[in-house]
């Protein structure tokens, strides 16, 4: 019975992670080099969900984790602005500036998807909870 | 002598439904974990199966006058043969079959359940007490 507090608390961690992710992507909207400073347009990141077979119960219950942390490869946002040091110096984007391509409504959309998983699992370990303290009211 | 005792209330009955009800709520809380999981196809312990299986294990005792020994449910031989038959979800294009509110249902049924064995089981309990003690 215990192991399902532990399988919903893997689906709370994954959802952070995955929230997590979504924060950084929003957060970097406008980052138009990368930490050394060469000038690269911010890939968003998005999480891999996968079944933990670490964590289980009996008759087939699994919890889940992150797999990964993927940098999706997609092509940058071209932005005319001669003037900005991450500029393109030559060649036929000259005068551009990589900024990154990230849709601000797909990463809301998946923010409040992950809000609402989230919720679901606390609500389970509230169930949880009950069942627990019910079987253990037997005794009193 | 206990066994006599245990037997004649339904006690052995009502702990089989909780320990099932239990079982189940992990593989619903699973479910729910797992509900962003590409490929992940939801589980089930039906409780049609447990029934029916309870109530055979009932129909015997009944018969032979035997201490019960119910429960005894299993999982299908081939899970996924029965997801395939399940016609109350539908595959998403991660490959995901969960539906939200199915299993939101489903979890709440089952503590209802779980609840209701309970709330029997101590009852049933506090009359035996009553009934050692002879006072109410």
């Amino acid at each position: 019975m215990i192991s399902a507090l532990d399988i919903s608390a893997s689906g709370l961690t994954a959802q952070r992670t995955r929230l997590t992710a979504i924060a950084n992507n929003i957060a970097n909207i406008s980052t138009t080099h990368d930490e050394s400073g060469a000038p690269e347009a911010y890939q968003p990141r998005f999480s891999v969900f996968e079944t933990d077979d670490a964590v289980r119960g009996p008759h087939g219950a699994v919890g889940v984790r992150v797999a990964s942390v993927e940098i999706a490869d997609v092509e940058p946002r071209w932005r005319y602005q001669p003037y900005h040091p991450d500029a393109v110096q030559e060649g036929e984007r000259k005068g551009y500036v990589a900024y990154p391509n990230i849709s601000v409504m797909t990463e809301f959309t998946d923010a409040l998807e992950a809000t609402r998983a989230y919720e679901a699992n606390l609500g389970v370990i509230d169930v949880t909870k009950e069942m627990v303290q019910q079987t253990l009211r037997i005794l009193a | 002598m206990l066994a006599q005792l245990f037997n004649s209330t339904t006690i052995p009955v009502l702990e089989q439904v909780a320990g099932f009800a239990q079982d189940r709520h992990q593989v619903l809380a699973g479910n729910l974990a797992n509900i962003d999981t590409p490929g992940y196809r939801t589980r089930d312990l039906p409780p049609e199966l447990f029934e029916a299986s309870l109530k055979k294990a009932l129909r015997a005792r009944d018969q032979n006058n035997q201490p019960a020994a119910p429960g005894g449910y299993r999982r299908p031989s081939n899970p996924l043969a029965e997801v395939r038959g399940d016609v109350k979800s539908m595959v998403r294009h991660d490959e995901n079959n969960t539906g939200f509110e199915a299993q939101i249902t489903e979890i709440a049924k089952n503590q209802m359940t779980h609840s209701l064995a309970m709330s029997v089981l101590v009852n049933q309990f506090q009359l035996l007490g009553a009934a050692i003690s002879e006072r109410a």
